[in-house]
């Protein structure tokens, strides 16, 4: 809670599916992909075990997909104020962005093929800035980014004087 | 989504011949340079090779048939709409008011079928916003009067409205670097360059004579031995002369070259400036393009009251993005003399407001570990490396008076951000020229209640940003909040 009197919505719990399918289907091919070297390694010294890369990765994946990925999620939250949209996100290092209505170039709504099985859709803001001129907001729901983005362009029809 | 009627109202799809562009300009690599890698790959003959051709020639012609369908696009009363994409589908909307230019290219196969290719540009970040390859002649023209028709609203900070010719007025002198003033610039632009290259060259010679830094590390343990004969004391402080003369001789050429009849005048609206010595260049800084400006001092240059002043600006269709020098070097009413003319607030030192007191903590926390490290490794290669200590000193010293130099505030409509101790920077950001707000906070800062506030401004280049690091959450929570505010 970098901003405290901006309260924030969390994202769909779809999107911590979307996430958890993501990084499984990462995991599985690391883990399979993984006896390939361990094959390799297993064949070159003796005393080398087939199933030890796997044995490594597979843990790691389990703890990615059933303890960092939902923490990764809640750590997620956007406000839209009418005038600025909010977006939180990081676990370790965290951020939060505003990007005011005023400063937005043009508005992105993407549904890819994950996202679509879960009912979801994210929201890119693109401004004329530099480091950060795109900023994304991922796991609201298709109808949200789109009232989101109608409200913005509305923004700019509003004479800024 | 995509709905399968072409009327006039509604999605349309770019020229269908578009197709055929877009298949020639890959075939050279598919339908010829994959093939003949399987053929030669394969060891096969000719007729498979042309089989493969074939194959791939009719699979590359379905997939881009396949694009051209998904790729829509619409001008509705207020906004151009893109939607592409086969399974990841987007959706781009452009409002009118944001659109710039509307550019119109034809290339050599677009021109052999009639067709162009409209870009659009916003100003944003990137090049390619929207492009619409290809369309016919007649729908190119049409939609540049859909597009331009909008009513040309001026956004803050960026200008949507065109460039005026530029009116040709009489330009006043602002700034001018004196001769003397280029060779006082030069010396201060010593080249490091040099001592790098002698070292290179050591190591060089010392491969070819069989001698290097290992005897020459041994000549410092032994005071004696075959290399001291070779390189003496006198030799050594001749060649150290050698390379300090080498290094200011390399500095005041590079400057004079460049910097030499320094000149910013100001017109109406504009900044024109000249110089260089053998290449004369000219750049134009329109006004209403700057972002920021930025007052550099370096470390003896500061220290004798001397400035650089630049200004960040957005580029356009003519105008060059980045940084801009308006003022090498330059005393603090000089400065002062040129912002105001730029039309932007003063750099008022006096009001800023200092950091949490927490920010040198974390200074020493970053500064501190890395060199005890590595002394540490080396003291269990050689005792002596407790000597080391001493080159920790200038970082922890910098660390120490870090918070000294950095101070901000948000005054009469600007960000004014003073950052660096060695190299010390004061920014000037019209609030209305910051695009996003970021309030960042890692593990360490999260620890001692600290925040960054990072503001991100168009046409920022690489090196550093008006960033407020290190400010107590609830300062930073606000300079956020009054940022935003003033922006919307």
């Amino acid at each position: 809670m970098l901003l405290p009197d901006t309260p924030l919505n969390p994202l769909e719990r779809g999107q911590l599916n979307a996430m958890r399918l993501t990084g499984a289907v990462f995991w599985t091919v690391a883990t399979l992909v993984s006896f390939g070297p361990g094959f390799g390694l297993s064949t070159g010294f003796d005393w080398f075990p087939l199933w030890l890369p796997a044995a490594v990765i597979a843990p790691l994946g389990l703890w990615s997909v059933l303890y960092a990925t939902p923490k990764r999620w809640s750590r997620w939250g956007w406000a839209w104020t009418g005038k600025e949209l909010h977006v939180a996100s990081g676990w370790l290092t965290r951020r939060h962005t505003i990007v005011p209505a005023a400063r937005v170039q043009h508005i992105d709504v993407t549904v890819g093929p994950i996202e679509r099985m879960f009912g979801v859709a994210t929201l890119v803001l693109h401004t004329a800035g530099t480091a950060n001129s795109e900023v994304q907001l991922p796991g609201i729901t298709r109808e949200t980014a789109e009232e989101i983005r109608d409200a913005i362009r509305d923004q700019l029809t509003v004479d800024p004087w | 989504m995509v709905s399968e009627e072409l009327e006039d109202h509604g999605p349309r799809r770019v020229h269908p011949l578009t197709v055929v562009i877009w298949f020639l300009k890959k075939a050279p690599q598919n339908v010829v340079g994959l093939p003949a890698i399987i053929g030669v790959t394969s060891g096969r003959g000719l007729g498979w090779i042309a089989l493969a051709a074939v194959g791939i020639g009719v699979v590359s012609l379905v997939w881009t048939w396949i694009n051209w369908r998904r790729f829509t696009y619409e001008v509705t009363d207020s906004e151009l709409v893109i939607e592409r994409g086969l399974l990841n589908r987007t959706r781009r909307s452009i409002p009118l008011e944001r659109i710039q230019d509307v550019g119109i290219e034809q290339g050599p196969l677009s021109r052999i079928f009639g067709l162009a290719e409209v870009r659009v540009e916003t100003g944003g970040g990137d090049k390619d916003e929207a492009v619409l390859d290809s369309v016919s002649l007649s729908e190119a023209a049409r939609l540049r009067g859909a597009l331009r028709g909008a009513p040309a609203r001026p956004a803050v900070g960026l200008d949507t409205c065109e460039d005026a010719p530029p009116v040709e007025d009489t330009l006043t002198d602002v700034f001018a670097m004196s001769p003397q003033r280029v060779l006082l610039l030069g010396l201060f632009s010593f080249s490091l360059v040099w001592i790098a290259a002698l070292a290179g060259a050591i190591q060089f010679l010392g491969d070819a004579l069989g001698f290097g830094w290992d005897e020459i590390a041994d000549m410092a343990k032994s005071a004696q031995g075959e290399v001291q004969s070779r390189l003496t004391y006198s030799t050594g402080f001749g060649l150290f002369g050698l390379v300090v003369l080498l290094g200011v001789i390399t500095g005041v050429a590079r400057t004079v070259l460049r910097e030499w009849n320094f000149k910013l005048r100001a017109g109406i609206g504009r900044f024109r400036r000249t110089r260089g010595l053998l290449t004369r260049s000219e750049v134009v800084v329109a006004m209403r393009r700057i972002q920021l400006a930025l007052i550099q001092r370096g470390p003896f240059r500061g220290l004798l009251g001397w400035n650089a002043l630049s200004v960040q600006t957005l580029g356009g269709s003519n105008d060059p993005s980045g940084r801009q020098v308006l003022a090498p070097l330059a005393r603090d009413y000089e400065v002062a003399g040129i912002v105001a003319r730029a039309g932007l607030p003063p750099f008022e030192r006096l009001a800023l407001r200092p950091v949490a007191p927490a920010h040198i903590l974390r200074a020493l926390v970053l500064a501190v570990p890395l060199p005890l490290g590595v002394i540490a490794a080396a003291l269990l290669l050689t005792p002596f490396a407790w000597l080391g200590l001493i080159l920790t000193l200038p970082p922890v010293l910098t660390a120490l008076l870090q918070r000294r130099y950095h101070r901000y505030a948000l005054r009469s409509a600007s960000l004014q951000v003073m950052r660096g101790v060695l190299a010390q920077r004061d920014w000037i950001v019209p609030v209305e020229n910051v695009q996003v707000v970021t309030l960042r906070q890692g593990l360490i800062q999260r620890w001692l209640g600290l925040v960054t506030v990072e503001v991100d401004t168009a046409g920022a280049g690489m090196g550093a940003t008006p960033a407020v690091v290190d400010v107590a959450l609830k300062d930073g929570a606000t300079l956020a909040r009054d940022l935003a505010a003033g922006i919307s």
